[in-house]
């Protein structure tokens, strides 16, 4: 009897007397829709394989049967926390195909919503990396204080989640009545609450001798493996799209970059918080910056067609630089549409991180690299 | 900063909760206040009215049955089937109006961005359970009611911390 062909990582291996293969998923507990083919010798791991591809959607081929209006709600449902900033270069890439002239009312709008969305998925990517870590305090805290900003965003666009907020020639709807006061209260409250994360979880010695130098990622490494976002930062690179090729309006207001220079699982899950503060700066900025009346949408024809033209956008998401491809074919629908995804950038990390750390602590290390499953596979 | 003290300053962050307000909402006996009267569109300047994106509402006697709403569902959830009307609203000559599927609908509001005689609007009702599939279809007559939505609390901040009042 022939033996079956079975794909990589799902072959039977040869028995070793001290090295153990251990499957981490692909069932949710510890590492998302996803498996982590962890080899240990005793504790310690020696390799990791990272097999992602269970939650494939298909994305960007059915990005290809619609025209470019109706691709807006199922592009954003691989990140649906972060859905405002998974739309943006799509819909940036598309209104310089279509030669849209956006308001500057939208584009002040659509920082503000790409700007609470941003905390809205940090705070739930920090609630799982408290829960990873034990440490249920910071996750009951992230989830409630998340609310907030949802809050905000549902009066802004209708949905708690899945906003479909952004669109081709600049926004869905405009703000409602009373807006600007009820979201500087709240983004106020929101920024004195995580300050306060600091003493419970942030400074917390426990939670310093467990997550720093662990994981670490070099600065030389951060670069070669092409990685973005807040893993790039908290090994010492001080790249952010926001401020290296400004889109919308983010050159007109006032916030900084922050880098950490020690690049281990700490570093990496201290600069998202870091970034939380900022991105309310920003919003309490664009709230004083922004025109006070005018349109926010361009009124489109029916069907509209592109030339025969691409065009690649990026944007700074939650998890890094986030870019998009489209091309057009004088076709109401795309002839091509790209996600290039940082989520799947930084897992490429993973592997270097883990050798030689305890198993323990890699489910810290895997969910510090802001690696979101569904991302990655589109 | 010693351990020590580190430890202690996290317990006594935690302790200090002890005198904060709870940020819970108590959900079937108080419900979140919303901010209109549900998510509109106004086709004359292009530009949607904000509200939440909840079950839809059909004005029956603005339908003409043009299938535009039909056909934007196509593209996103195929929810918006038409179905056949009895003949006496003169203004729709085909007899035909949207039925909505909600176990279909991601509730994105592209429908009601293509309809242009003010005919579908959302509404603020989001409690749509159903035991089962057939419930959740919402015929025209069913989506002409107006739903009454209890709205009673609101996010209020404090000193002594948010609560949902």
């Amino acid at each position: 009897m022939s033996t079956p062909i079975l794909p990589p990582g799902l072959a039977i291996q040869k028995a070793d007397e001290r090295i153990m293969t251990l499957n981490v998923g692909p069932q949710h507990p510890g590492s998302g829709h996803m498996r982590i083919i962890v080899q240990i010798d005793g504790d310690y791991i020696v390799a990791c394989d990272p097999d992602p591809g269970y939650v494939h959607r298909g994305e960007e081929k059915m990005a290809e049967y619609r025209n470019y209006v109706l691709n807006v709600p199922h592009l954003e449902r691989p990140v649906i926390h972060d859905s405002c900033n998974v739309l943006y270069p799509y819909v940036l890439g598309v209104e310089e195909l279509l030669g849209l002239e956006v308001t500057e009312r939208a584009k002040y709008i659509r920082v503000i919503a790409a700007e609470l969305n941003r905390c809205v998925y940090t705070m739930y990517w920090l609630a799982i990396y408290g829960i990873f870590l034990g440490h249920s305090t910071m996750f009951m805290w992230p989830a409630g204080d998340r609310e907030l900003l949802i809050d905000l965003l549902e009066k802004m666009t209708g949905a708690r989640v899945t906003h479909s907020y952004f669109i081709p020639g600049g926004i869905r709807n405009d703000l409602p009545a009373n807006f600007e006061d009820v979201c500087l209260r709240q983004v106020n409250y929101f920024e004195k609450r995580i300050k306060e994360y600091a003493d419970v979880f942030y400074e917390n010695p426990i939670l310093i001798s467990r997550t720093e130098k662990t994981g670490v990622l070099t600065r030389e490494n951060a670069i070669r493996l092409g990685t973005t976002g807040s893993v790039l930062r908290a090994s010492g690179v001080d790249y952010d799209v926001r401020k290296k090729e400004p889109y919308d309006v983010y050159d007109e207001l006032d916030f900084e970059t922050n880098v950490m220079k020690s690049g281990d699982s700490y570093a990496r899950s201290r600069i998202p918080w870091l970034d939380m503060m900022e991105s309310c700066r920003i919003i309490r900025d664009a709230l004083q910056k922004m025109p006070k009346s005018g349109s926010v949408r361009v009124k489109l024809k029916p069907n509209p067609k592109g030339g025969f033209d691409s065009v690649y956008k990026r944007v700074e998401s939650g998890r890094g630089a986030l870019g998009c491809y489209i091309v057009s074919d004088k076709k109401p629908e795309p002839y091509r549409v790209k996600l290039s995804v940082p989520s799947f950038r930084n897992l490429i990390a993973l592997p270097h991180l883990l050798i030689g750390e305890k198993l323990g602590n890699m489910p810290s290390t895997y969910w510090s690299l802001n690696y979101w499953p569904v991302e990655a596979d589109r | 900063m010693g351990t020590a003290t580190g430890i202690i300053k996290a317990l006594n962050s935690g302790i200090k909760h002890l005198a904060l307000k709870r940020f819970t909402l108590r959900y079937p006996e108080e419900k979140l206040k919303f901010v209109g009267d549900g998510y509109q569109f106004d086709p004359t300047t292009g530009v949607g009215i904000a509200g939440l994106k909840g079950r839809h509402m059909l004005f029956h006697d603005h339908c003409t049955g043009c299938q535009l709403c039909s056909i934007a569902c196509e593209g996103v959830a195929e929810a918006i089937g038409m179905v056949k009307v009895p003949n006496e609203w003169k203004q729709n000559k085909k007899s035909i109006m949207p039925q909505i599927d909600y176990g279909k609908c991601v509730f994105c509001g592209l429908c009601v961005d293509a309809c242009p005689f003010y005919a579908l609007y959302m509404t603020n009702d989001y409690e749509l359970s159903s035991f089962s599939k057939e419930g959740l279809i919402y015929t025209p007559a069913q989506l002409q009611v107006k739903p009454f939505v209890a709205q009673d609390s609101e996010i209020q901040i404090s000193a002594r911390g948010a609560t949902h009042g």
